[in-house]
């Protein structure tokens, strides 16, 4: 692009409308280097399990958003920046059952390797053979200085299963490695703010290190002085460079957790608040670009007791269309994801975006998907993606219905609303056409 | 430092060119010291330097009344250099820049670098931190009082159980019994003796591993099945390979360890589908080949199988390994030592006690009990401190260490991280011993005498006993300080530090490129270097550790230890998979380590012998001399230019100039008499269709000619010459108090070297000795000429 002779010229070479204009200054590798600094892209994608109820999910029709079904009722407030996609088809066969794949699959685009992984049906199956989007557009953002952060991706999960099975997986750096998420906040928090833990620990016992220096100096010969005089001044240093880096600081105020949350079924509703709270800060903090958000995992069991539901999220979701209690419970479960998803999109829109324009949903997008499109098929057609934000430069406000494509046109068309223009991804046999019409 | 370093470098380039192949022998300490001993010529910049510069320096630049100043200072070589031709000697006319380039690096080594000018500094108990090696172990066993003491009992080995389901179902049990390692191939059937479902069987191993040598291991497992390998973590697998994925049969994982320390491990295999149970499915169906097996590639050595010595069956707790990267430790003087901080250090423990902090916050509730209960806590706190410093806490520091931590911070885990931050950046902890040292056993704080055994004979932080001992007055006597050095030496934890001695004294512990010639050696594969290292180590174990611990059977014996491999090499016959065991290897020609396979391929070159790297190790390790830097830069003659001649013959050849003789006649003398052991150390009697001429010499320090007509008698004269004794005690000395010698009196090394005698020449014994000499309280010196001996003894 640097030898290029002007922006118009780089446009007309793409092949570019002069129509599309407007929109795609907004991406960062079409905005004119001597522009304003390229926006900072976000992605998040949030899985929860076990499918949808398709009637009170998805929109009667294409067209604008006027109003939602029940179960994504909470994103009302965001219905301008939301974008529905329905006809979006999981197409990825091969070893494993549908739960398997549903999870494995979905970020990938790829079968999964033959394993010893057996699930209710098919053959048995082991990790996914590709790496998922959410790494993907991690290594292509983290290959340039200009959108490198400190981490470049974080991996949040709640009540995910202390195992590491096909289930409960579905982010991979790459074929056989999956990417364990953290589901204990606590756990994040000190990945994330450890460090600067560790600077203020060490700030506050320096007065009395220095103090003792004093007291043992005395009690050496002249001699040995000299060496502890030398350690001393080591010490006063790092006093010095504890001070200065101070002011590098995050530049946003710590998040403070609150104490004794331990992972806990009745404690979901907790450990997601914290977990969207720190996400919301690792952005605001520009330690990543990317995250994902994995509630239970594919099959979860989850027992949603604050709503007065007994049963297991997975049990339910087997039981027929004509269970309208079951459906009905299975609604308000999906309501319940939906508000956290609404919660993660106002305290973005909440966080002005540091050093730009906006707020910081504006300048992401999030997808939320599900490893089933319902769950008492076990269908891995219709895959509910619900995304929010303006993150891709995708056009909001809308539900688009499909007919019959594969998903890995939509991962395509992730990984190019982050101007990583791949002609492929994952399974090139379902990658035909490129990325899907109509989003931007 | 650095910058010094590199210029030494530069004086050693002579050298280190004539051993370019052999890079390992010369890289640390004591390789190249510039310290000219009685019989090394006057060299040209000696020379000019007494007639030019002498007359107004003084004979040693100590200053005249011309120029009242010593030469000292901090120039780099050629700094110097310049300046002198530039300066030297004032007036009119300054020497020539040849001259200059003569006199320069003779000034710098002899007197003018920091490194001389600490060579040449009276000889001082001098105030000295933690090494390395002391504080990795010092944090790992604070941590490790905390747990349960678990020492592995003898036998070799993992527990194991079968288990004939896909889970570890004590109902389920088949088969309990001792793998030594493991290693198997069930093919199609399943485990031997028991009756196993041939779709379904389970395995779980459980004991504790030793890691040898301190470094990065990697673990190697492999399986068609179901594996997953836990090593130092009850909780989180270092391999996990439940999940079967692909076709990867094989996965590794590195773990950083400490060496000598015993770690918990615990490996499961499991046959059979995860997840859904389809047992049902496959009834009468074929069964698919499976086979296990757990390898490892210890440091800088190959794969192999995770042998049996390495393993027991008896479970031992976790122990915290510290991974934070130290710089390593001053070695300039031959031996470890912690004389010197720097930021890098500093920093290295700033990291290091973070790194501690982070492992005993999350490990709270099982070292202290609790998770926030602040009298536990604070009673945790308080032997956490006693025993990182080692001594029983005054008021004063009670309070700053752990009240007044509990009383400002917001809460109980910040304030326990807190004082193990400040505990483990205190000088306290981190040096040695701190304040003006007793000069009497009356006055001597019995916590400092505790630590000084402690630190002496196992490199660590003082056990229970040892406190104990001190807190009830019992380390108030010779005779009650010998005692616990005896208990200690004698415990098993003594071992990893002797074996180290043993590895330096050798040259052998920066591991020699031991690559050959495969057109010659066929044989010589990395995994008989790597067997003639353990061959080394475990003759070294079986002599030292034993009860005569005799430093002359070491030198004299001819039993070497060999395993099938081995054996195949060296011509002895064993079956092919035979254990370690001790064999007479040439009993007419080889004498103990000197000539054990190890010692001879690590100072060979690729496809010869080389006479003079053995020399080398033989005049300075072993006879304690000192030998300069050769004069110039050589490569050695190539063995194809003179085909006809003998390795003997060529090194003469090369060495006959008299500038090489004066060092070389003493190499040469000695390094040949090894010449009948090949580049792998192999026995031989001919080389290019000539007899091995296997004769050599020896002129001691006192002017004692003897002759020795092969290896065997240079070990006999080894073991009995009075220099190699006083070398050896001096070596060990040092390597185990990190201290010189000299600080503790000018009595010290005959009367260790006499109590050494009267012991039959026990090592053992003398290592003791040497702890509870180290321990005892040191006189000042009086004057200028040595140290007024302390009448304690």
């Amino acid at each position: 692009m640097a030898n290029r002779n002007t922006r118009r010229q780089f446009i007309r070479d793409l092949g570019l409308s002069a129509a599309a204009l407007p929109f795609l200054t907004n991406l960062p590798c079409l905005a004119a280097p001597d522009a304003k600094p390229r926006r900072k892209q976000r992605l998040i994608v949030i899985f929860s399990p076990d499918g949808i109820v398709p009637t009170t999910f998805w929109p009667d029709a294409e067209g604008p958003i006027n109003a939602f079904k029940e179960s994504l009722s909470p994103l009302t407030p965001f219905k301008d920046k939301t974008l529905i996609l329905k006809g979006v088809c999981d197409k990825i066969r091969g070893d494993g059952d549908g739960h398997m794949r549903g999870i494995g699959c979905l970020l990938t685009g790829i079968e999964l390797f033959p394993g010893n992984v057996q699930g209710g049906s098919d053959t048995p199956a082991g990790w996914s053979s590709g790496i998922s989007i959410d790494q993907e557009i991690k290594n292509y953002l983290q290959a340039s200085p200009a959108t490198r952060t400190r981490f470049g991706s974080l991996e949040f999960g709640v009540m995910v299963p202390e195992r590491a099975d096909t289930w409960t997986r579905m982010s991979y750096a790459g074929a056989n490695k999956p990417v364990s998420p953290i589901d204990d906040p606590y756990q994040m928090f000190g990945k994330l703010y450890g460090n600067l833990k560790d600077r203020e620990s060490l700030k506050s016992v320096l007065d009395d290190l220095k103090q003792d220096f004093a007291r043992v100096r005395t009690r050496v010969g002249a001699q040995d002085r000299q060496i502890l005089d030398e350690h001393a001044t080591f010490v006063r240093e790092m006093e010095q460079e504890l001070k200065s880096s101070n002011q590098k600081d995050v530049g946003h105020p710590v998040p403070v957790l609150e104490p004794g949350v331990h992972r806990d079924n009745d404690k979901m509703p907790q450990l997601s608040k914290m977990q969207i709270d720190l996400m919301v800060n690792s952005f605001a903090a520009d330690f990543a670009r990317v995250a994902t958000f994995q509630y239970t995992n594919s099959v979860g069991q989850a027992r949603f007791r604050w709503l007065d539901i007994q049963e297991g999220q997975h049990d339910l979701s087997h039981e027929p269309d004509n269970n309208t209690v079951a459906q009905e419970k299975l609604t308000r479960i999906n309501k319940w994801y939906c508000e956290q998803i609404a919660y993660l999109a106002k305290r973005l829109a909440e966080t002005p975006e540091p050093g730009g324009y906006g707020n910081l949903l504006d300048n992401t997008l999030i997808v939320w998907t599900n490893e089933l499109g319902q769950g008492n098929s076990h269908t891995l057609d219709n895959i509910p993606f619900a995304l929010i934000g303006g993150g891709a430069g995708f056009k909001m406000g809308r539900s688009l219905q499909y007919n019959n494509v594969p998903h890995n046109r939509l991962l395509l068309s992730i990984a190019h609303g982050f101007g990583h223009r791949v002609t492929r991804f994952g399974n090139p046999d379902y990658c035909g056409d490129g990325p899907l019409p109509k989003l931007t | 430092m650095l910058f010094q370093k590199t210029m030494l470098w530069a004086s050693g380039v002579a050298f280190l060119m004539l051993v370019a192949t052999l890079p390992n022998q010369v890289s640390g300490q004591g390789g190249m010291k510039p310290v000219r001993n009685s019989s090394a010529p006057v060299s040209a910049g000696e020379k000019i330097f007494a007639r030019e510069c002498g007359p107004c320096h003084g004979s040693k630049g100590e200053g005249t009344a011309a120029y009242p100043r010593a030469l000292a200072g901090n120039q780099s070589l050629s700094q110097l250099t310049n300046y002198i031709a530039r300066t030297m000697p004032p007036g009119a006319k300054h020497l020539p820049l040849v001259d200059a380039k003569k006199v320069a690096p003779y000034i710098f080594d002899a007197f003018y670098s920091p490194l001389a000018q600490e060579r040449n500094r009276p000889a001082r108990v001098s105030l000295s931190r933690l090494t390395v090696p002391q504080y990795r172990n010092a944090v790992a066993d604070i941590v490790g009082s905390f747990r349960s003491t678990g020492v592995p009992d003898k036998g070799e080995g993992l527990q194991a159980q079968y288990f004939k389901a896909r889970r570890f179902d004590d109902r389920e049990r088949v088969l309990e019994r001792i793998d030594p390692e493991v290693q198997f191939d069930f093919k199609t059937g399943g485990p031997q003796g028991g009756e196993f479902d041939p779709h379904q069987f389970s395995i779980r191993w459980n004991g504790s591993i030793v890691a040898p040598d301190t470094g990065v291991y990697e673990f190697i497992v492999r399986s068609e099945h179901s594996v997953a390998l836990w090593i130092n973590d009850e909780n989180k697998p270092l391999i996990d390979a439940w999940v079967k994925s692909g076709k990867d049969t094989e996965f590794r994982a590195s773990l950083f360890l400490v060496g000598g320390r015993v770690y918990p491990i615990r490996f499961e295999f499991s046959k059979s589908t995860q997840g859904v149970d389809d047992t049902d499915k496959k009834k009468g169906k074929p069964a698919p080949p499976a086979s296990v097996s757990l390898a490892w590639k210890r440091p800088k050595q190959p794969e192999e199988i995770v042998p049996a010595r390495c393993l027991f069956p008896a479970p031992v707790p976790e122990v915290f390994v510290l991974t934070a990267p130290f710089p390593p430790d001053d070695r300039s003087m031959g031996y470890e030592r912690g004389n010197v901080v720097s930021k890098e250090w500093d920093e290295a423990t700033t990291a290091a006690a973070l790194e501690t902090a982070d492992y005993i916050v999350k490990h709270r509730q099982e070292l202290a009990g609790t998770v926030d209960d602040k009298t536990q806590l604070q009673a945790f706190c308080r032997k956490f401190v006693e025993r990182a410093l080692r001594r029983p806490l005054d008021t004063e520091t009670a309070q700053r260490y752990i009240t007044r931590q509990f009383d400002i911070s917001p809460n109980t885990e910040t304030a326990v991280k807190r004082v193990i931050l400040l505990t483990l950046k205190s000088p306290r902890f981190l040096y040695r011993e701190l304040g003006v040292p007793a000069t009497a056993l009356a006055s001597a704080d019995p916590y400092d005498t505790a630590s000084r055994l402690s630190f002496a004979l196992w490199d660590t932080i003082p056990d229970e006993t040892l406190l104990k001992a001190a807190a009830s007055g019992a380390l108030a006597t010779r005779e009650q300080i010998a005692q616990q050095a005896e208990r200690m030496a004698a415990d098993r934890r003594a071992w990893p530090k002797q074996r180290d001695f043993f590895f330096q004294w050798l040259k052998l512990d920066q591991y020699p490129d031991l690559a050959k010639d495969l057109n010659r050696f066929p044989d010589f594969t990395p995994a008989v270097a790597a067997d003639l290292r353990t061959s080394l180590d475990l003759t070294l174990k079986n002599v030292v550790r034993s009860e005569k611990s005799d430093f002359r059977e070491l030198l004299l014996s001819d039993k070497v230890y060999l395993n099938g491999r081995l054996a195949k090499t060296y011509g002895v016959s064993l079956p092919e998979n035979a254990p370690f065991q001790p064999v007479d290897l040439d009993p007419t020609a080889r004498a103990g380590i000197l000539t054990h396979p190890y010692f001879l391929a690590g100072f060979a070159y690729r496809a010869t012998s080389s006479p003079i790297h053995r020399g080398v190790v033989l005049t300075r390790s072993v006879m304690g001399r000192v030998l300069p830097p050769p004069p110039a830069a050589f490569t050695p003659l190539a063995a194809s230019l003179h085909p006809n001649l003998t390795t003997r013959q060529r090194v003469s050849l090369q060495t006959t100039p008299l500038g090489c003789q004066s060092c070389h006649s003493t190499i040469n003398s000695l390094g040949f008499t090894l010449e009948r052991f090949d580049a792998i150390g192999r026995l031989r009697s001919a080389e290019n269709n000539q007899p091995i001429d296997a004769t050599g010499s020896y002129e001691s320090k006192a002017g004692q000619k003897v002759k020795f007509t092969g290896a065997q008698d240079l070990a006999r004269y080894v073991a009995d010459s009075d220099e190699a004794q006083a070398a050896f005690v001096e070596k060990l000395f040092q390597f185990v108090v990190k201290q010189p010698i000299r600080g503790y009196g000018a009595q010290a090394l005959p009367d260790l070297k006499r109590e050494f005698k009267r012991s039959g020449y026990n090592i053992n014994r003398l290592t003791t000795q040497i702890a509870v000499a180290s321990a005892l309280p040191v006189a000042p010196p009086t004057d200028s000429k040595g140290l007024k001996r302390v009448t304690q003894k």
